[in-house]
């Protein structure tokens, strides 16, 4: 009976948001917590079902596949799903005092976010290549309305670069589903690779899917929508899309290349992914370096961190190397869908307040806005892969695995990265612990915080460092239905 | 040879109407053709044995797309007060490397599906083999709201999203969809009333037919949805329905009830069936039309509401 929590993790905030569509908001605010603390039990019991009885399956509408869609989680899946739970537990509770305060138009955020974070449980549970195609529409479709959520020219137009560039992924991924069904006869995703093994046509699928989830990941060279739409976007919806939704395009690449496509898995095909991802975190770090808004280099540094997601690609086929970085990659969108979401938070915490996030303008802002600084300098930490944080953990554990394989290259990418992200973080901690320059007055916070908007970011932060003492229950539950190779 | 020379007629208009879409330097012309492009597209679904695709790609591709794409053309319209112009010229050595790269690409594809040998067993020949359970006796309709409902799902979702992604974005209403509303006046020429008398209820038993056929032969909830919606966009044009900036309650409901009521259903499988979206046994054709009717709606009503480019629409007695 377990298997029920699957779809429910889908149907439970679907509903909400059609339930908070048709009563209105300011009636509706109670159903919102219900069901934003509903998902995130059903998400939790999904987590400790897999870490008890190992991956749990649901046939919805009782056909098995190639006849019907399957629900799968297995450890990856459930982490995810877990993540993007306490994730959007945060996001839900900061984003009812944000929209108030900003004026922002609640009647169109609460649903958009609520059926997002629904496509999200579903993109990480379903096991069919068509019903993600469809999820990855609902993700694209929600994720360009929040970014324009703001109304004004930069917004619009970059929402609307992203709608397109993201329509052209999903006829690629779409045209790649295609071909793959016509060779096989079957969407599911672990029968298709099973039946499709190293052909032709598997191949011209392989390239069209990925390409297609680059566009939604941001991964270079594909990464040109990703900073105007997360920076211009209001702060939680910006932590939601930075965090979670664009992990999700990278989440499927992994996914495809490990259980559909690891005949097509190369020492060429793997260099040239990984290459992508190294020079994603070279370019991202450089470019938030550079940036004269808090909320640029946060989004830059999206792109950055993304990157190292696709360095499992060429390490998975060493066998000395796979385990630790199949671990580490995975601890990575962990940590970083904390750290980023907590940063983004508290970045909307500095707009709030200060009514900008200029760096320029941060100067002598510390005490007034100490807690969410405190929240920004952790997340940066994590970030940059210092110990005690999840993302520490994470980067020595993808480290590790490079070295052990005698892989110097991908370590050396993995140290780069973090030194330019010392850089940048420190960049933003420095301005924003100056002192005011002489002559000006000295700046006053014009609005007081509401409780839930100072410590959520902290609390999603803290769950980053959580994950150092969570660490080997988390990697027991990875092992869960992982593939041969990385066990 | 008359098939042969039929085929050949509908692939060369394809790409020749694709080309003038494309390469046209006003944008009203390519809009019409682009409707064109939609009916004739219709036309080779059919020659391919696939009319349901066909008539889907009739209402909702060449239709309401149509619609759709007249409509955002005259905002521009009312924006500027002309022609948008000729759109910015693309540097010739670009466009022939994305041209280059995209003929390079469709060749590809094109030489592997040559090369592809269908499989032996297919999703599909599974669900023509299950056809006898699932309900009913069009496999399309098996297929989209038995085999795979959570794909049927999910698009009605998907439409609902796009209407509040409109309302996101939305213009006031002065400029919204096709334009200031205009009272039906006496003024107005003397067949229109006659006329919409007469559709009006023709549209809706159509859109009936449709809807119930499905059941057996082409048709279903999208096709329906897609004619109703054509009503409602000849009410909105005529002035007799009313564009207004929030939906009632009662147009909130029709828009989430398709959905809410699929899923309630589809939850009560976990109990009375065997799983989530599995139907209790003996009860498939029932509930899979009281679920088509409901979601006719939750189609038909988002699409009008995109062409009016408001969120609500009030009826306007004359």
């Amino acid at each position: 009976m377990s298997g029920v929590a699957l779809p429910l993790s889908f149907f439970v905030p679907l509903l909400t948001a059609l339930v908070v569509f048709v009563i209105g908001v300011r009636r509706a605010y109670g159903v919102i917590l219900l069901g934003a603390l509903t998902t995130l039990a059903v998400a939790l019991y999904v987590a400790y079902a897999v870490a008890v009885g190992g991956p749990q399956v649901h046939y919805l509408g009782g056909w098995e596949p190639p006849l019907g869609v399957e629900l799968y989680a297995d450890g990856l899946s459930a982490l995810m799903l877990a993540m993007t739970a306490l994730v959007g537990a945060g996001v839900t509770l900061y984003a009812g005092p944000y929209l108030r305060g900003k004026g922002h138009d609640g009647e169109r955020f609460w649903p958009l976010w609520l059926v997002q974070w629904a496509t999200l449980n579903g993109t990480f549970l379903s096991a069919d290549l068509f019903n993600l195609y469809v999820m990855l529409e609902l993700l694209t479709l929600t994720a360009a309305p929040l970014a324009a959520m703001a109304g004004d020219r930069p917004s619009l137009a970059a929402a609307m670069r992203y709608l397109l560039l993201a329509l052209l992924g999903s006829m690629a991924y779409l045209l790649g589903v295609a071909l793959l069904y016509g060779g096989t006869g079957t969407l599911h995703l672990r029968e298709a690779g099973e039946l499709a093994g190293a052909e032709p046509y598997t191949a011209v699928a392989a390239a069209l899917m990925t390409a297609g989830l680059f566009a939604k990941a941001a991964v270079f060279p594909l990464h040109i929508w990703l900073m105007p739409a997360h920076s211009n976007a209001p702060a939680p919806a910006s932590a939601a899309l930075s965090a979670l939704v664009a992990k999700a395009g990278l989440y499927l690449v992994l996914r495809l290349w490990l259980w559909t496509f690891p005949a097509l898995l190369s020492a060429p095909m793997g260099w040239l992914i990984g290459g992508l991802g190294a020079v994603a975190v070279v370019y991202g770090s450089v470019q938030a370096l550079r940036q004269p808004r808090l909320k640029q280099v946060i989004a830059y540094s999206t792109i950055a961190q993304l990157g190292y997601l696709l360095l499992l690609l060429p390490l998975v086929a060493l066998p000395a190397a796979a385990v630790s970085a199949w671990h580490g990659v995975v601890l990575h969108a962990l940590a970083h869908g904390f750290a980023k979401a907590g940063a983004f938070l508290a970045a909307g915490n500095m707009i709030y307040c200060l009514g900008h996030d200029r760096l320029e303008g941060l100067r002598g802002v510390t005490p007034y806005l100490s807690v969410t600084l405190l929240a920004l300098g952790l997340a940066f930490v994590s970030l940059m892969g210092l110990p005690p944080s999840g993302g520490f953990l994470a980067k020595w554990l993808l480290l590790e695995g490079a070295l052990a394989a005698g892989q110097w290259f991908w370590g050396g990418v993995v140290l780069l990265g973090g030194l330019i992200a010392a850089a940048y973080s420190f960049r933003v901690l420095a301005l924003a612990h100056a002192e005011v320059p002489h002559g000006y007055a000295e700046i006053r916070s014009p609005r007081r915080l509401p409780p839930a908007m100072e410590w959520a970011p902290l609390a999603l932060v803290l769950l980053a460092y959580g994950m150092l003492l969570g660490g080997v229950p988390i990697l027991e539950l990875l092992d869960q239905g992982a593939p041969e190779g990385v066990r | 040879m008359t098939e042969w020379a039929f085929d050949a007629l509908l692939a060369g208009g394809l790409l020749g109407l694709a080309w003038q879409i494309v390469a046209s330097r006003v944008l009203f012309r390519s809009v019409v053709l682009f409707i064109v492009f939609g009916l004739l597209m219709a036309v080779t679904w059919a020659r391919l044995h696939a009319p349901d695709l066909a008539l889907a790609e009739a209402a909702i591709g060449a239709g309401i797309t149509g619609a759709l794409l007249l409509s955002a053309y005259r905002a521009f319209l009312s924006r500027r007060g002309t022609d948008p112009g000729p759109p910015p010229v693309f540097p010739r050595w670009a466009a022939v490397g994305v041209a280059a790269l995209v003929g390079a690409l469709v060749g590809g594809i094109g030489w592997v599906v040559v090369g592809l040998e269908p499989p032996e067993q297919t999703a599909g020949r599974e669900a023509l083999a299950h056809l006898a359970i699932s309900g009913v006796e069009n496999p399309v309709t098996a297929v989209l709201l038995n085999f795979r409902s959570i794909d049927t799902l999910s698009e009605v979702v998907v439409l609902f999203v796009a209407f509040l992604a409109a309302r996101v974005v939305a213009q006031d209403l002065a400029h919204a969809g096709p334009g200031d509303w205009l009272r039906a006046s006496r003024n107005e020429p003397v067949l229109v009333q006659p006329l919409i008398a007469f559709i009006a209820p023709m549209t809706v038993l159509a859109a009936g037919y449709l809807l119930w056929s499905g059941e057996h032969q082409p048709g279903g909830a999208f096709q329906a949805g897609a004619v109703l919606a054509a009503l409602g966009v000849l009410l909105r044009l005529t002035g007799r329905l009313r564009p207004t900036s929030e939906p009632s309650l009662a147009e909130r409901l029709s828009l989430v009830g398709g959905v809410v009521l699929f899923s309630a259903i589809g939850l009560a499988g976990a109990g009375v069936a065997s799983a989530v979206l599995a139907y209790p046994e003996g009860w498939e054709y029932e509930l899979i039309l009281l679920v088509e009717t409901a979601l006719t709606i939750a189609i038909a009503l988002p699409l009008v509401l995109l062409f009016s480019g408001s969120g609500g629409l009030r009826r306007e007695v004359r």
